[in-house]
């Protein structure tokens, strides 16, 4: 048996590069500035050029932030084996600050400040057998 | 600009309402108001109502003018604006411009709304990708409402040691404020207890630290000073009135978006925060005049930050202002004595226009059972989906 398809629950959110996932965010040509996910234009008003294009942003990042989730949220959100889980803001340098469920890591070890790495890690899988993904981020040091 | 009065309110109180259409509220807190002005809708010059997100309005928000169909077919003006949770707040600022300007002397303003079951659905044609961070945040991640909510109020408890029992102590203010209030829905007392045993939503959020939703109704009056001259009732003004948009570099983490661009030295929820500087700048006075502050508190997270943000007090001082009792009715600054979202539940559009009624009734000395001894500066803040926001201060 080959390899069981894969894909991410959004498309143009996530890169797989030989070295591990990267987000795909915006960098603006015009005033520098780095988003996520990709924008359409740049919302910096004093930015004249305006000319954002596709940036792989940094694979690391520091933890601002975290929750956990305790309720299950509505239909449109799908997890398989539902449970509880931790939601983090990450700071990933340059301003930016990015949401994401966190993994390998226990409520109690979490602290404010450590050093996260982005992985991507199935959700559910779809009727016909597809597992979808989306990224995660980890405590840096133990990403497979 | 002349100046404008707030002539009278009314208001349908909040709870459930599966027996009244959202049209009924809204006729019902506009009777309210008219009484409370003392004037009849022949007088009414025109109309500007918080388009209903959840029903009526011919599905795309002509809702001031299904009032005035089925009450008071006269010719005025219908105006209807959006905006989300800050709709109100909206209304209110387009009802003082009319009047303001001169060209009409007595302006309603009116938010009724009845909301839907269990999650608010995402609206119809919703893009189902990456540009839609609504969806993002769903598939993603299933980041709800409070999680965001929560992830500021745990940053605070990392800066300035807010623990889970000050947290607590928000909700039990905002309960005990409301126990008075007929308007409100939730109105017997909780303790600190009481909240921290109720079950977690997103830490360190309990389900009593964050808002619910409910159907009610509001209207304000605003009129020239001829018309609450003839009114006979105590002469509140409307001393600022201000509606704002966010900022770029906002530190705030808005929903629905899944990310943050921080700029150095821009102001948290500056939707709001440059709203109440506006209406501050308006009003020529500044936080130390103001007696009694209506806002958002859609968790007990904002009790203690929003204050700071609009710089009543240093930021973490918010902690020690509200166990110290300063934030209560008869406190230095009384935070919510209507009860707040958190003992009304959120009726979204119609918010903005209880907090601006709340006010006007405390300014007169009319809010029994949850009055501030001798109120004479009141403001309120409002955000709304979308990064607006609204701020309006009334004086006497
Ligand atoms: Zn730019």
């Amino acid at each position: 048996m080959g390899k069981a398809a894969e894909r991410f629950v959004v498309e143009g959110l996530v890169e797989q590069t030989p070295a591990g996932p990267r987000l795909i965010g915006s960098r603006c040509r015009g005033c520098g500035t780095t988003y996520f996910p990709q924008k359409a234009s740049c919302p910096n008003p004093a930015c004249t050029d305006k000319a954002p294009v596709a940036a792989l942003l940094p694979d690391q990042g520091t933890l601002y932030s975290y929750t956990v989730q305790r309720y299950q949220p509505p239909p449109l959100f799908r997890m398989d084996g539902w449970e509880p889980y931790l939601l983090g803001l990450v700071d990933m340098g340059d301003g930016l600050q990015v949401m994401g469920m966190l993994t390998g890591v226990k409520e109690q070890e979490v602290r404010i400040g450590m050093t996260l790495q982005l992985v991507t890690e199935p959700l559910y899988c779809d009727d016909d057998g597809t597992a979808v993904l989306t990224y995660k981020f980890t405590p840096a040091g133990t990403a497979l | 600009m002349r100046p404008v009065y707030a002539l009278g309110a009314g208001a349908h109180p909040w709870g459930k309402w599966p027996e009244k259409p959202q049209l009924q509220l809204a006729l019902e807190a506009m009777s309210a108001a008219l009484a409370d002005a003392g004037i009849v809708w022949t007088e009414v010059q025109g109309l500007v109502a918080a388009s209903s997100r959840f029903e009526g309005g011919m599905g795309w928000g002509l809702h001031a003018n299904e009032v005035v169909q089925a009450v008071a077919e006269q010719g005025i003006p219908c105006i209807n604006v959006g905006g989300a949770c800050a709709a109100g707040a909206i209304a209110l600022q387009t009802a003082h411009a009319l009047v303001a300007s001169g060209q009409y002397d007595v302006v309603a303003a009116l938010g009724a709304e009845r909301m839907p079951k269990g999650f608010i659905p995402r609206p119809p044609g919703s893009a189902d990708d990456r540009s839609d961070n609504d969806f993002l945040r769903w598939v993603a991640m299933g980041a709800t409402n409070p999680a965001y909510w929560a992830i500021e109020a745990r940053r605070r408890q990392h800066e300035h040691g807010t623990s889970e029992r000050t947290l607590a102590q928000a909700s039990a203010l905002m309960r005990r404020n409301a126990g008075g209030n007929r308007l409100a829905r939730y109105r017997d007392p909780i303790s600190e207890e009481d909240v921290l045993a109720s079950p977690m939503v997103a830490d360190p959020l309990h389900l009593l630290q964050i808002c619910p939703v409910s159907d009610g109704a509001a209207a304000v009056i605003l009129g020239s000073e001829e018309f609450v001259r003839r009114s006979g009732k105590a002469a509140v003004r409307v001393a600022g009135c201000a509606v704002g948009s966010g900022q770029f570099g906002d530190p705030a983490r808005r929903i629905p978006t899944i990310s943050s661009t921080v700029r150095e030295g821009v102001a948290h929820t500056s939707e709001v925060t440059g709203a109440v500087r506006a209406a501050f700048e308006l009003a020529g006075i500044g936080p130390e005049d103001v007696d009694l502050l209506e806002m958002a508190d859609n968790s007990a997270w904002h009790i203690l930050a929003w204050p700071e943000l609009f710089g009543f007090y240093e930021p973490g001082q918010g902690d020690w202002m509200l166990e110290q009792g300063k934030l209560a009715i008869g406190g230095e600054l009384a935070i919510n004595p209507s009860g707040g979202f958190l003992s009304f539940g959120e009726a979204t559009t119609a918010q903005a226009l209880l907090q601006v009624s709340e006010v006007l009734w405390q300014l007169r000395g009319e809010a029994h059972g949850h009055q501030v001894p001798d109120a004479k500066v009141g403001m309120t803040a409002v955000l709304g989906l979308g990064a607006n926001g609204g701020s309006v201060i009334l004086t006497r």
